[in-house]
């Protein structure tokens, strides 16, 4: 195992606590992603929950970012922030829409709503979008800017050790529960004909997985700079379209 | 009732928090040394001339100011979700005006350029 | 105590590489990355993660205290390996690796340690062009750390002063935006280190601006280089090129061989120097790529750069490098995202003295990309040609070899201007695009060699 590692006049509290924050808000969002049709709680409101744990994401990677008084760290902690702001908005939208399908801001309920057609199919806008800031939020694949192989690994520049296997490792976590959640919200959850409910949930979740593994094999490394324009003039307007669509197909149902 | 849903995100948390302290436990007993090391920051191999805490560019400040304005309506947009078919047609009418209007707010700055970053 | 030598094995059985390439040294740093390949052994991207430090190359010895200073950064356990010729990878590898499980290595680290915590550095900073005063020579721990050292008032007077000997930065740095002043804001010294100051940006705005050094040792960076920037948040407002120093090497340099040994009189195939050209390119394209952020086709890049060196046939060259750059090409995300980088005209390059594809594209970092693949699919179809290439033909990979400069050089003197305004990325894109090689810049002993 590694020794620690410190960097000049570096806040060391500070890259601690972004360290930590990032597997544990992982995990606290996991809460409410149900496995068949239980989760480890079904908040009245899941979906806000895993929104707010997703966001405390932010914090933990530019503290971890900032933390070590490192140029290039700092700069990967920074773009972190630039990123959260281009993806987060269509984000919000893309899962309120979902709730607004169902009607409620319980996972469960949402689940329940798609016992017949999965939300993915129609509202394919909000499913896509939904995908992107999966990516976006565990800054992985063509949105690994925030740990970018060119500022020598960003927000973890400076970690090493167990802080770093923390690090990365939270980052996996959240990767993996935000392609779980999509299962639940959009891809029926646990419903399927045949298998048992927790197998559906299982193979959904990875069959999410590899397609965005499929995605980062195909895609270079989306800057911000460019991407920022994009996520608000096409994605945003987009978001809300899709948001009307279901809001007054809600109206009518 | 919402005590005990609350009860299983609690234990859930102790869980991540134990296994962080398990981690970082087998990562001291397997440290070849305690002593931690202190060492420059990275860019390359040369040193910095100056502390790399710095404030950011200005490009962040607008992007984050109009980010704000639509964190303020996700406040009223998730209550929103689910009194939709109960209220009937004027909530969605209101919402998404409200948006709308929103979005005229972003067109304004789409051609200030505030998102045109390079 | 037998659990923990296991698990210590066990994390070291593929260690991570820092690779610090040093100009002149492209064949050792090929070969090196072959053998890394062969045994999977991951090059990282910082000191942090590293396990291994292998030096390729020859750094002058009284001027290398950057790779000092990425030793020092390396947490234990820890070993470093020098190649110096491409034939010593192998074994080299083998005995940094063994090194990490030895008992020496541990202690040989702490008088070093002890050295560092008490300000000393190794003396010579590789271009130490900076004044004495504004070094960060510090000592190496933080104040508030509680060891309030006793020199801390002493450095704290030294840095005033540099900041008072009045925008004293410009001598180092160049001219930057007239009407900029300090202000006392700058004049905090922690641990040694003066904190950023504050300039206008290039909108005219008033901004924190970091001085930082870049390079040498990163990722997909040209060996040897440094780029001296003055940064605000991450946008390049100034840049400076730089170098490290190394020792005079003996032979020419690698990519620019046979048209090299052409001026020298000798008889050269062209199959052989399209081979060259072909393998330059894809190097560059793979760094290219790969700072990019796409590592699938980097990785793709660099395996066809190892079978043209090796010597495959033309058939299987365009059965490789076809489809490959035709999917690059077809890539609109690639497009997209290089777009408007690093616009070089070609007045503007042909002014500088730039001769090689950057003139050709005369655009921008997408456009020199496009003439890297055309280039090299032209080179690859003409690999096989046995007719000798005359002294007319005397273009290498970067340019023009018999002009009065080597074409890197020109290359460098167009960066800075291109950098300043560019985000980080983008930076690391454009830089990526010219590809400069400094091998060409490094002294060469051997007075049979013209093109100096």
């Amino acid at each position: 195992m590694q020794q620690r590692r410190r960097t000049t006049a570096a806040d060391v509290a500070l890259t601690r606590l972004g360290v930590v924050l990032l597997p544990v808000a992982a995990l606290l969002a996991a809460a409410v992603v149900p496995l068949g049709f239980r989760s480890v709680s079904d908040l009245a409101d899941g979906i806000v929950w895993f929104n707010a744990m997703e966001a405390l994401a932010w914090a933990a990677v530019w503290l971890a970012g900032w933390g070590p008084n490192s140029t290039l760290a700092l700069i990967g902690g920074y773009r972190f922030l630039a990123q959260g702001l281009a993806y987060e908005l269509p984000h919000m939208l893309a899962i309120t829409t979902a709730a607004l399908g169902a009607e409620s801001l319980r996972v469960g309920e949402v689940v329940d709503t798609q016992a017949g057609l999965w939300f993915a199919v129609w509202m394919p806008v909000a499913f896509a979008i939904y995908l992107l800031s999966a990516m976006a939020m565990a800054f992985w694949g063509p949105f690994d800017q925030p740990a970018g192989r060119d500022v020598a690994g960003g927000a973890a520049a400076e970690l090493s050790g167990v802080d770093r296997i923390v690090f990365l490792g939270g980052r996996w976590l959240l990767l993996t529960v935000a392609a779980a959640f999509s299962v639940p919200l959009f891809l029926g959850g646990g419903n399927g004909p045949l298998l048992p409910p927790w197998l559906w949930t299982v193979l959904k979740t990875v069959a999410v997985l590899a397609f965005l593994v499929w995605i980062r094999r195909k895609v270079p490394t989306l800057r911000m700079d460019r991407y920022m324009e994009v996520a608000w003039v096409v994605l945003t307007p987009l978001a809300i379209l899709q948001a009307l669509v279901v809001a007054l197909v809600v109206l009518v149902r | 009732m919402s005590g005990y849903e609350w009860q299983p995100v609690l234990f859930l948390l102790g869980v991540a928090a134990a296994s962080l302290v398990l981690l970082y436990g087998v990562g001291a007993s397997l440290r070849v040394t305690s002593e931690p090391l202190n060492t420059r920051p990275f860019s390359g191999g040369l040193d910095p001339d100056e502390h790399p805490f710095s404030r950011f560019h200005v490009r962040w400040y607008p992007v984050t100011m109009i980010f704000l304005a639509f964190d303020m309506e996700m406040l009223f947009m998730y209550p929103w979700t689910k009194v939709v078919s109960a209220v009937g047609v004027s909530a969605v009418i209101e919402m998404f005006l409200f948006l709308g209007v929103l979005l005229a707010g972003v067109a304004y700055a789409w051609r200030e350029g505030a998102f045109r970053w390079s | 105590m037998e659990l923990r030598s296991k698990a210590a094995r066990l994390a070291v059985a593929h260690p991570g590489v820092l690779l610090a390439a040093c100009p002149g040294a492209t064949r050792a740093r090929l070969a090196v990355e072959e053998e890394l390949l062969r045994r999977s052994w991951p090059v990282v991207a910082g000191p942090a993660s590293a396990n291994l430090l292998v030096v390729v190359g020859d750094p002058d010895p009284a001027r290398a205290d950057w790779a000092e200073n990425l030793w020092n950064g390396i947490p234990e356990p820890k070993s470093r390996a020098v190649v110096r010729e491409a034939e010593q990878a192998t074994a080299a590898l083998d005995d940094g690796h063994l090194a990490l499980f030895g008992p020496d290595d541990q202690v040989s680290v702490s008088p070093r340690e002890e050295r560092r915590m008490n300000g000393v550095l190794p003396s010579g900073r590789a271009g130490s062009r900076r004044r004495e005063g504004h070094a960060p020579d510090g000592p190496a721990h933080a104040v508030r750390d509680g060891a309030a050292h006793h020199d801390c008032a002493e450095h704290e007077t030294e840095s005033h002063h540099s900041g008072h000997s009045g925008d004293g930065q410009d001598e180092a740095h160049g001219t930057h935006g007239g009407g900029h002043g300090h202000d006392m804001h700058a004049m905090s010294v922690v641990a040694g280190l003066p904190m950023a100051d504050r300039a206008d940006d290039r909108d005219g705005l008033r901004l924190d601006r970091l001085h930082v050094p870049l390079g040498p040792a990163l990722l997909d960076w040209p060996a040897g280089l440094v780029l001296r920037l003055a940064l605000q948040g991450d946008v390049v407002q100034q840049a400076e090129v730089d170098q490290i120093s190394v020792r005079a090497s003996s032979r020419h340099p690698f990519w620019n061989d046979p048209w090299l040994r052409v001026i020298a009189g000798e008889r050269v195939e062209r199959g052989l120097a399209a081979r060259r050209l072909c393998a330059a390119h894809l190097d560059s394209v793979g760094r290219f790529l790969a700072v990019s952020g796409w590592d699938d086709e980097a990785k793709r890049a660099r395996s066809a750069r190892r079978r043209v060196l090796a010597g495959a046939s033309v058939e299987e060259l365009g059965v490789l490098l076809r489809p490959w750059a035709r999917q690059l090409r077809r890539s609109r995300t690639l497009r997209w995202l290089t777009r408007g980088l690093g616009e070089l005209s070609s007045e503007r390059a042909a002014a500088a003295g730039v001769t090689g594809p950057a003139l050709v594209a005369g655009g921008d970092a997408y456009c020199r990309l496009l003439v890297w693949l055309d280039e090299i699919e032209r080179a690859a179809a003409v690999c096989g040609d046995t007719r000798v290439l005359d002294a007319t033909e005397l273009s290498g990979p970067r340019g023009r070899l018999n002009g009065p400069v080597p074409p890197s050089q020109a290359l460098l003197d167009v960066l800075p201007g291109l950098l300043e305004g560019a985000e980080f990325a983008g930076a690391r894109i454009i830089v990526a695009s010219l590809d400069p090689d400094l091998d060409e810049l490094v002294p060469v002993v051997d007075s049979r060699v013209a093109h100096e």
